[in-house]
């Protein structure tokens, strides 16, 4: 079909790529939005059962949830000492406590006695030990055992065989993370490039400013995959600007994917189903309409200028002023783009101003049709401001609509937009008679590694 | 026999947003709880093992007690987790000016 027969994942859409975009830019790009990284990774089909079938479940459950390095909350969930926060993971549960001053430790939540759960539910709690609520055995902040009514009756019990069992915990970002192996290798080993990328994006120098969990009728590897694309946006958002957006992976474990906004090519759209933003082409005072749910200053584009530069430059007053931090020398494409890092197997994060979120997918329980999504606007702080205390989630159920979530705005429909398919695709799962699906060699390439990873962490684990 | 009268026990200006102390008011200790939603007045002890909840933290409207990490709603006492399943007596509130006070009813 294609004229010239390049190589496999070598073909890109017509019009102005985002190099050539970021060339543009009116301020100093960062270095790492400038980096490029693709390299085809095959083209086989991704097999339907690893979405609905229990039995992968569950071989996730012990194999993969069990050993990867996973973010249970923010630094500043747990400020203080004896602060915790409590995390579900499928079957597993784990406390992170603020054991000391400067210490995080993380904990199994299920007591050395008859193992039950020390603290129900997830989230935020506080205490100044822990006791178990069935026969009131206690543990220090460190986990160590302090009291144990009837110690006559346990002569075979101590502190070194009946401790609560600690989990790696680290932190990145102003993130807490666990790793439940107690093997695995340094979390900043895992983060491959990160560290360096985020260190002009620095995270730890952000606030929850809304936090929403819901409920999706999805397996988590297709919720989290409805979002690592923009093929999606023409036929899912109606939104013309979706096909020249840059696709990278850095490793087994890190992928991005950078989507300008404000600006798009006709060219890009030369084989999508008619006229639509080709004939005639969109006018910038046209891409600047399409920007005003930003809440711009201008709703035309002065002579000379762009849509891009004009709707870059009236966030750096408009946000420079709410958040007051000085954004006069901050890229357009920091300023506006969409940039999404993801970190395997499940965590999104953004260092964009604007779009500046944070994204965490994982199972609802052990139910292999159901995920959780955890969706977080991460905003800058100020130079020098606290951590005020993060807001607690916004949960809402399956059939809830984003935009009843309070704090969300005009993202309420897009996410509704985004998350609308999901259904129809688990559904589609166990309908279909061809066995897997078909992935683009490029627009869908970040997909394909998280299988080849995932894959990686089923069979190693495999052969132990 | 009811006794409905308010008694100040506190002033704003020592009990500013997001703290809560126990005070004690006719042979009880009463938590009293700023939260953004207002001045909450509670139980101090615990349902659960009768541990002082002034030794816990406020964290938005709900106090979690220090011993089990229980947490009750302050606005009315009820209880959100376990290990407590009762919830606290709550007491209405009265602020005028700087004054807080309470009604304990018996
Ligand atoms: S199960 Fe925890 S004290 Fe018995
Ligand atoms: S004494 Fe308060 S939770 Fe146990
Ligand atoms: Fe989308």
């Amino acid at each position: 079909m294609n004229q010239n027969n390049p190589a496999p994942g070598a073909a890109r859409a017509g019009g102005a790529t985002v190099a050539e975009t970021l060339a543009t830019d009116s301020r100093e790009v960062p270095a790492p939005l400038l980096d490029q990284s693709y390299q085809f990774l095959g083209d086989d089909d991704i097999d339907c059962s690893r979405y609905i079938s229990a039995d992968f479940a569950r071989k996730e459950f012990d194999r993969l949830w069990n050993r990867c390095w996973q973010w249970v909350c923010r630094e500043e969930h747990i400020p203080d000492v004896g602060d915790n926060y409590v995390y579900q993971i499928g079957p597993y549960s784990v406390i992170v406590v603020r054991s000391s001053a400067d210490g995080i430790r993380a904990f199994i939540n299920s007591c050395p006695h008859r193992a039950t759960r020390i603290l129900g539910g997830e989230g935020t709690g506080f205490s100044n030990a822990f006791t178990c609520p069935f026969h009131g055995w206690s543990f220090s902040l460190d986990g160590c055992l302090q009291a144990l009514p009837a110690r006559w009756d346990f002569p075979h019990v101590s502190e070194e065989t009946h401790s609560l069992q600690p989990v790696q915990c680290e932190t990145w970002g102003g993130f807490v993370f666990i790793n439940l192996d107690t093997h695995a290798g340094p979390l900043a080993d895992y983060l491959e490039v990160l560290p360096a990328h985020f260190s002009h994006f620095p995270l730890e120098r952000r606030r929850v400013r809304l936090h929403v969990q819901k409920t999706l009728p999805a397996n988590w590897k297709a919720a989290q995959e409805a979002f690592m694309e923009a093929y999606h946006n023409f036929e899912t958002h109606d939104g013309p600007n979706g096909a020249n957006a840059q696709y990278d992976i850095f490793g087994k474990y890190v992928s991005r994917f950078i989507h300008n906004i404000g600006n798009y090519s006709a060219e890009s759209l030369a084989d999508y189903p008619g006229d639509k933003w080709r004939a005639p082409p969109l006018s910038e005072n046209e891409i600047l309409q399409m920007l005003s749910v930003f809440g711009l200053e201008h709703d035309e584009v002065p002579a000379g200028k762009t849509a891009r530069e004009v709707a870059a430059q009236d966030l750096r007053h408009k946000l420079g002023e709410a958040l007051g931090i000085d954004f006069s020398a901050t890229s357009d494409t920091l300023m506006l783009d969409s940039i999404e890092y993801h970190l395997f197997p499940n965590m999104f994060f953004f260092p964009g101003i604007t779009v500046s979120m944070v994204y965490r997918f994982r199972p609802n329980g052990e139910d292999v049709d159901s995920s959780l999504f955890d969706f977080l606007i991460l905003e800058p702080l100020a130079e020098g401001a606290q951590h005020p205390q993060p807001p607690e989630p916004v949960c809402l159920s399956v059939e809830q609509s984003y935009t009843e979530a309070e704090g969300l705005g005009w993202l309420g429909p897009v996410y509704d937009e985004d998350t609308g398919n999901l259904a129809l695709q688990q559904q589609g799962f166990k309908t279909a008679r061809k066995p897997g699906i078909t992935l683009g060699n490029y627009q869908e390439s970040r997909i394909r590694r998280v299988h080849m990873t995932l894959d990686e962490f089923l069979e190693e684990a495999g052969n132990e | 026999m009811s006794n409905d009268e308010f008694v100040q026990v506190a002033s704003l200006a020592n009990l500013p947003q997001g703290r809560c102390a126990a005070v004690a008011v006719a042979d009880r200790e009463i938590l009293l709880c700023h939260t953004a939603d207002g001045v909450f007045a509670l139980d101090n002890l615990c349902t659960h093992g009768a541990a002082r909840l002034c030794e816990g933290k406020l964290k938005g409207n709900r106090v979690l007690c220090p011993l089990h990490g229980a947490a009750f709603d302050v606005r009315d006492g009820s209880a959100l987790s376990r290990p407590a399943v009762r919830g606290l007596a709550s007491y209405r509130v009265k602020v005028t000016g700087d004054a807080i006070a309470i009604a304990v009813t018996d």
